[in-house]
């Protein structure tokens, strides 16, 4: 009789539920929601992103919103999982009608482009790079707050050109979409330079034993090794695993890899370790933005007042564009995804306080990058190059 | 041929840690019939905990490594009261899923307490390689090899020689006639439990210390399923074997196979094996046959 | 109030509803699904959506393991199998919906008979393992057979149509998902007090005897994945036509333990228990949405606690269901129910 009571008692609690307030309507205000992968194997980016985005958003919102609107803004964790990023999309679009989405990875991206394009008519970019973003004939409303992989790739590449000309280069890159995107264009990239590709190396992210892979690439004798769709496993592994097997070559990566905790993995291999990034790192506060962040990291987020990484950054920089679409867009009159598209494109030598250099979208990205070398001894990340342009 | 020679040599040490996981496993289904599919969340905790122990609290590797260990111990017992005890008599599905459900809290647990980031050990073992002339292996599987063969070594002479592996050997047997003769079961699972807990923790902190730690490395737990199908289910020599076979077997794979197939037979290998090996050989090389009676 | 079970011929004494009040009532929840659409907004329809494919797919793998006995831990493998084929069969062979879809299941099925030949040789844990290991290699050439399945990069799938009418959205979507629910359920409910069915029962609790008695248990093990294997097939083209993509990452090992832990939760054996599972464990992570929502509200800051506990709430309600509820909330239902056939008297 008790255990059916309690029974009732839960069963009745939980139709309660679904007749809760609905705790905020659509209102007329600006909307920003995201998906982020707060759980899951991309969480490191995540918690990271999350904040960049509401912290962009606080900090616009101090000063003015768009033209006096307030920004609202939502989340879910999508948890790195399609399924579940999908649904967390279309639960926050019904409930909050926003102008702007976030997405937590390529694989969602690829999979809602089409659904963006004719029924959500949102602004959209994502933790990701890849090409399908940056493709504004096809899908206006994409975009990405940097350059793509291939972007990416061809930095990396012209820099090994330019130091080692008919180098042999390996790619070694992860079992996903996110690993694989690049890789085709990267093949061409290496023909037009006049590198040889001579080894393709994949491993699951977080693979245990690449030993394999590494004797194939000393078999072929490698000169430089470039990792794609990895964010620290297995490349430190790779990195130390190769003195031991001698394979002396040089190692690189992109985007996502150049994280502070990848040299914090590697240790005094750190010197090894190259790769490409767009935006300035949070330890270097002679810029303006960088210091502004850093304050109000220590305001409001002292947890992290040491750190923020480089997902920070690029999600810092995903809402400045939002922010900026929205107001260019506000100005012409209403706020649609015909003006937000256009007011995108029209973004010019915009000024981001030194977060990158002055912002002009191409085709839907930003095709500028760096290389930046690990320090064994600071474990931080200094440039060896100037900003490279891609035309 | 030198390359063949490195693969093997490499492939043995890799088997050598997949052998420690295997022997988790083992240990435990050996006395108490549960396969525990929860064995790569006890390595992520073992090598948290002892990270946590070694980087918190700056105590030296061996007693880090034996405070891990205790723990262990302890989780074993907490884990045989709580979850298993209510269990007994419940068909093999309903404990199956309860191993998986408690993986699923473990790495919720431990994602709350120590976030996704990824850590790195400190150094625990001298970097250098060992230098075979012919090969060359990784400090960090070359201590996991090390490791592996003293714990099946220690773990065979236990139950070989100890009463309390001779009780555990009796109940895996025949729990009744355990029972008539003073062995108590419940013990004896509390204890198979906290060997298991134990043989996987250690075989945890060997992976965190080649590849570093993160909630996610427990998948590697799902391939051991080939090692100690290979080996046998309860045979504890077979889950070392085993585990070399799979290791050189999987090596061999990634260095042929891969680059024919664009990556990725590496990961799938070992349950190819393991398909193959349950249509010739069910029970394994060494396993015990299970005969039926209606 | 009943007191007693008095039938008066066979045909009475095997019927599925039994009395007028559950058909009534039943006649009303039918009901209740045809307006639903008209007042639910697109959020819930996407859910109701999903429900529909997890009770599909729930009740196939009830078939197999609830009532056969045979656990699969490769169920997402199928799911994936026939999402893919219907993928595939739309998309290259230019075959309309309609007919990809039932070969999907097909190829499903098929799929399915392949993978439940260890089960001659094999039985319990064994079978449990080589499933799982089905489960791998299916994930493995779901990605590396590029040139059928376009590898990571997933197949885009257009909606079905039917004449002039397309059914892209949630709502248009919903009608096809019901059909299909109702067929599928209807089916499986008839199957179990069918011949097979209580075959297939004999084999899960003693399959020597059975087979001593004189049921073929090859023909029975196969014909059980066969059928689960369909199940899932159609769960999973729908699935995937529904959200006009399909990629590998769809189909992890997860998704499997998902919907054994429907079929735990909800009821091994029990067809509305697969139902019950069902819908449930598609409603426990938009009811924790909704909860972290509400702390939200009250205690900003603090919401993110919830997140990573999904996991841990998953993985307790499993434990929980399994130590104090071992046969489900069908169980429960049946509990409450036969409480209140006897009320105010039930003691």
């Amino acid at each position: 009789m008790r255990k059916i009571s309690i029974y009732l008692i839960i069963f009745s609690l939980s139709i309660a539920l679904f007749y809760m307030p609905n705790t905020a309507k659509a209102e007329e205000a600006v909307t920003i929601c995201a998906v982020h992968p707060f759980t899951g194997r991309f969480a490191f980016a995540g918690i990271h992103g999350a904040d960049a985005m509401e912290d962009a958003i606080n900090m616009a919102n101090e000063e003015g919103g768009i033209n006096g609107k307030k920004i609202q803004y939502y989340w879910a964790d999508g948890e790195y999982k399609n399924d579940v990023g999908i649904a967390a999309f279309k639960r926050l679009y019904a409930q909050y009608k926003p102008q702007c989405m976030w997405g937590q990875s390529t694989g969602m991206t690829k999979a809602l482009a089409p659904e963006i394009k004719d029924r959500y008519k949102v602004l959209y970019s994502a933790y990701t790079f890849a090409e399908i973003a940056a493709n504004p004939e096809e899908n206006p409303l994409l975009f990405l707050p940097g350059p793509t992989y291939v972007e990416q790739f061809g930095v990396v590449l012209k820099y090994i050109a330019k130091e080692k000309p008919g180098a042999n280069i390996a790619f070694f890159y992860s079992d996903t979409e996110f690993g694989r995107e690049p890789i085709p264009a990267g093949r061409e990239i290496c023909k037009k330079l006049g590198l040889n590709l001579v080894a393709e190396e994949i491993s699951k992210v977080g693979g245990v034993d690449i030993s394999t892979q590494i004797l194939d690439m000393k078999r072929k004798k490698v000169d430089y090794c470039i990792f794609q769709g990895f964010v620290t496993a297995p490349i430190q592994t790779v990195i130390k695993q190769a003195k031991d097997y001698g394979l002396t070559c040089k190692f690189m990566g992109t985007f996502w890899s150049t994280e502070k905790h990848l040299l914090d993995q590697l240790g005094p291999m750190a010197g090894e370790y190259m790769g490409v990034t767009a935006y300035s790192y949070y330890y270097q506060d002679e810029f303006p933005m960088i210091k502004k962040i850093r304050e109000w990291t220590k305001k409001n987020r002292p947890k992290y007042a040491d750190y923020r990484s480089q997902a920070y950054m690029q999600v810092f920089m995903g809402t400045t564009l939002f922010i900026e679409s929205l107001r260019r867009a506000d100005n012409t009159g209403s706020i649609t995804g015909d003006s937000m598209a256009k007011a995108l494109a029209s973004i010019k030598d915009f000024d981001v306080g030194g977060l990158m250099p002055p912002v002009t979208m191409k085709n839907n990205s930003i095709p500028v990058g760096r290389i930046v070398r690990g320090n064994a001894k600071t474990l931080k990340f200094d440039p060896i190059s100037d900003w490279i342009y891609l035309d | 041929m030198d390359i063949f020679l490195q693969v093997i040599v490499t492939g043995l040490a890799t088997g050598g840690v997949y052998g420690l996981i295997g022997l988790g496993f083992v240990l435990i289904y050996k006395a108490t019939s549960v396969l525990n599919l929860a064995m790569g969340e006890f390595m992520t905790l073992g090598a948290f905990l002892c990270f946590t122990a070694l980087t918190q609290l700056n105590a030296p590797f061996y007693l880090a490594f034996t405070l891990t260990l205790f723990l262990a111990f302890l989780l074993g017992f907490v884990i045989e009261r709580l979850i298993l005890r209510p269990l007994i008599g419940e068909p093999i599905i309903s404990v199956i899923m309860i191993t998986i459900g408690l993986g699923l809290i473990l790495k919720g647990i431990m994602y709350m307490i120590w976030t996704p980031t990824f850590r790195s050990f400190p150094r625990i073992f001298p970097p250098k390689p060992l230098n075979l002339g012919f090969a060359v292996v990784p400090s960090g599987l070359l201590w996991g090899f090390i490791f592996a063969i003293i714990g099946v070594i220690i773990f065979l002479l236990i139950f070989k020689f100890s009463r309390t592996g001779v009780a555990m050997r009796a109940t895996a047997n025949d729990q009744q006639a355990a029972l008539s003769m003073g062995i108590s079961v419940k013990g004896v699972f509390a204890l198979s439990w906290s060997f298991g807990a134990m043989a996987s923790v250690i075989g945890g902190i060997v992976i965190g210390n080649m590849s570093g730690i993160n909630v996610y490395m427990g998948d590697v737990g799902l391939a051991v399923l080939a090692v100690i199908i290979l080996g046998g289910l309860d045979s504890i020599g077979g889950a070392i074997i085993g585990g070399f076979v799979v290791g050189i077997l999987e090596n061999l794979t990634g260095l042929y196979i891969d680059p024919l197939i664009g990556g990725g037979a590496k990961e799938v290998a070992p349950f190819f094996i393991l398909v193959i090996i349950l249509m010739i050989r069910p029970y394994g090389l060494f396993g015990k046959e299970i005969i039926e009676r209606v | 109030m009943r007191c007693g079970d008095f039938k008066e011929n066979y045909k009475k004494d095997e019927e599925i509803f039994q009395s007028y009040f559950v058909k009534f009532w039943l006649a009303l929840f039918f009901i209740f699904l045809l307006i639903f659409p008209f007042i639910a907004d697109h959020y819930v329809l996407y859910m109701a959506n999903m429900v529909g494919f997890a009770v599909i797919g729930a009740v196939g793998l009830n078939l197999l393991t609830g009532f056969t006995g045979q656990i699969s831990l490769g169920h997402a493998a199928f799911i994936g199998v026939g999402a893919y084929a219907s993928a595939i069969l739309t998309t290259r062979f230019g075959l309309s919906f309609w007919l990809s879809l039932p070969l999907a299941g097909v190829v499903s099925a098929f799929a399915g008979v392949i993978i439940g030949i260890p089960s001659l040789r094999v039985k319990g844990l064994y079978l449990c393992i080589a499933t799982l290991a089905a489960q791998f290699i299916f994930e493995f050439i779901f990605v590396h057979w590029e040139s059928l399945t376009n590898g990571i990069t997933g197949i885009h799938i257009p909606s079905p149509r039917l004449g002039r009418i397309e059914f892209s959205t949630e709502k248009e979507f919903y009608w096809i998902t019901l059909f299909f629910v109702v067929v599928g359920v209807g089916y499986a409910r008839n199957l179990v007090r069918s011949k097979m069915g209580r075959a297939f029962v004999a084999i899960r609790d003693r399959d020597l005897a059975a087979q001593i008695i004189g049921i073929n248990l090859f023909r029975y093990k196969l014909s059980a994945f066969a059928i689960s294997s369909f199940y899932a097939g159609i769960a999973g083209a729908l699935w995937v036509t529904f959200l006009k993509v399909v990629t590998p990452d769809h189909f992890p090992f997860i998704l499997s333990i998902q919907y054994l832990a429907m079929i735990i939760v909800g009821g091994l054996g029990s067809i509305l228990g697969s139902i019950f599972g069902a819908v449930f464990m598609t409603l426990i992570p938009e009811i924790l949405n909704y909860l972290s929502e509400i702390v939200k509200l009250y205690a900003p800051g603090k919401e993110e606690i919830f997140v990573p506990m999904k996991e841990v709430i998953f993985g307790l309600l499993i434990v929980l269901f399994l130590i104090f509820e071992p046969l489900g909330l069908a169980e429960i239902w049946n509990r409450v129910k036969n409480f209140f056939k006897l009320w105010p008297f039930s003691y």
